[in-house]
């Protein structure tokens, strides 16, 4: 896939890919930044992702032609050196209701019911691509097309911890408190960040993530596990 | 050398006084900002005048400022903006001067004359709780994330001193910032900008709105713009997004990793820290380097 390369100063440089939500770019980037951390690992001050681009910080400046010759290693690149140790999460999530406020509204958008909704929601094989917005909050890839919502256009106060929530074509859980301008669906009872841990979230990019309808007793009842220790992300 | 420690106690809060140092940038991946002092020139400067180490943690106000009673002897030193200072009954307390503190004194920060953020450096920095490397305040990632009345915070108070008494005062000078000039490095986004809109945006002199925080700064004039919103993408501190109802937006030291406006500008480092001192009203100017 055709790389482009736009260098902010000879210490900050971004890699871009074409401008989509694809698989293939997740894992062309996962391989680029291990390559460069593996080949250039003491010159690289940090490695951020969006969906498409891969932003490097550099301990030493380089040259234009120097991003050139990086452009033309990250092509020799063999896709099949990925390590591919990728897991799939359950998360569960209560719906509608209290737990997510705009089911409702979101379902007279799209001209479905509610149940319609949820379903197709916990239909999804969702890729989570990096992290981003709030501290633990994963951006996803995969969410159903017919679901796709323009955000709100005046953004709500606040969204409460756990929120999962769907927003322009993305889908996605609010670790904490935030304003946020998406239509909140429903609710996942288990801390999804905590900065006592090392690294904070258990859920790496490249993982899958699938979400789980649970009544209220249920969503009580991790709740209530969770917040004793006793409860465990499950994943394959 | 005993050191004892001891606590700063506040009395009255202020508005937004928090703990800085230069930040945490390890956990960006995780979606943590760096966070860390608005204006690092000046953490800079306190630390050095105290000989504390580079990045040792300082207390940063704005204004309003604080009031606050120390518990034990200690050495303190204001550095960035110029704020009415009050020691007991005393005044005329300059930035860059070291203040000997002795038991029970009572400092009472006042009205900014000049400046945004005010730091206060303490000898041997602020012992407050370190996570991932970083002693900066942030939501949920430390117990704190800004000061409210009656709070504490610990610092170390050394019994025995075996420097010479202070009497003299180091050069610090706030004109550093007086400048309206911000250089900045086009951004990923800066090219598909009309040649018309670079030039306005090269030309004109912006103004701080009211929206100034530690996360951005929003400035008042408009850039009607037909620019698309892209997939998000990563952005820094310093970063200039253009939004599509023609805001700009200057993320400051609390930004959030990603973003999905166009970046059009990445501020240099030096001109991040002046145009973190610039106020509400103020002007600025971008050039490019």
């Amino acid at each position: 896939m055709e790389i482009q390369c736009f260098r902010i100063h000879d210490k900050l440089v971004e890699f871009s890919w074409p401008p989509l939500i694809s698989e293939e770019i997740l894992h062309e980037l996962d391989l680029v930044s291990q390559y460069l951390l593996k080949t250039y690992g003491e010159g690289i001050k940090e490695i951020r992702k969006g969906y498409h681009s891969l932003s490097l910080r550099l301990h030493i400046g380089i040259s234009e032609e120097d991003c050139r010759d990086l452009i033309k290693e990250f092509k020799t690149l063999q896709k099949s050196s990925i390590a591919l140790s990728k897991k799939t999460w359950q998360l569960p999530v209560a719906y509608g209701g209290d737990f997510g406020r705009d089911l409702a509204q979101l379902a007279k958008i799209h001209k479905m019911s509610q149940e319609e909704i949820v379903e197709r929601h916990v239909s999804g094989h969702y890729i989570v691509h990096f992290y981003g917005f709030l501290p633990g909050f994963m951006y996803l890839g995969g969410l159903d097309p017919s679901l796709f919502t323009p955000r709100k256009s005046k953004p709500d106060r606040l969204m409460s911890k756990g929120s999962v929530a769907i927003g322009g074509h993305q889908t996605g859980i609010y670790p904490m408190e935030s304003p946020g301008g998406w239509y909140a669906i429903g609710k996942c009872p288990i801390p999804l960040f905590d900065i006592t841990s090392d690294p904070p979230v258990q859920i790496q990019v490249g993982d899958c993530v699938r979400f789980v309808s649970i009544d209220v007793d249920s969503f009580k009842a991790i709740q209530e596990l969770s917040e004793l220790g006793n409860y465990h992300l499950q994943h394959d | 050398m005993i050191k004892i420690p001891s606590y700063i106690h506040f009395i009255k809060p202020g508005l937004m006084t928090s703990i800085q140092d230069l930040g945490r940038f390890d956990l960006a991946q995780y979606g943590v900002p760096y966070s860390g002092a608005m204006d690092r020139y000046s953490l800079a400067q306190v630390n050095f005048i105290l000989s504390n180490p580079k990045g040792a943690a300082v207390l940063e106000m704005s204004n309003l400022g604080p009031e606050m009673v120390f518990e034990r002897q200690t050495r303190i030193v204001f550095a960035g903006a110029e704020a009415d200072l009050v020691l007991n009954d005393k005044k005329n307390i300059k930035n860059g001067q070291v203040i000997d503190i002795q038991e029970e004194d009572r400092l009472k920060v006042g009205k900014f004359r000049k400046g945004q953020w005010l730091y206060m450096g303490i000898q041997g920095g602020f012992e407050t709780e370190e996570v991932a490397g970083s002693k900066s305040w942030y939501p949920e990632i430390t117990p704190r994330n800004r000061i409210h009345k009656n709070d504490s915070i610990c610092y170390l108070s050394e019994e025995e001193r075996f420097y010479p008494p202070v009497d003299s005062q180091a050069k610090v000078r706030s004109d550093w910032y007086r400048t309206s000039q911000i250089a900045a490095y086009p951004g990923p986004e800066w090219s598909i900008l009309p040649k018309l809109l670079q030039n306005r945006i090269l030309k004109k002199a912006f103004t701080l709105s009211d929206l100034v925080n530690r996360m951005a700064y929003q400035l008042n004039e408009e850039i009607a713009n037909e620019l698309p919103s892209i997939l998000t993408a990563p952005v820094y501190p310093g970063t200039v997004q253009l939004t599509p109802s023609g805001k700009l937006l200057l993320l400051m030291r609390d930004a959030q990793v990603t973003g999905g406006y166009p970046r059009i500008l990445q501020i240099d480092n030096v001109s991040l820290n002046v145009l973190s001192q610039k106020r509400p009203g103020e002007k600025i100017k971008f050039s490019i380097l």
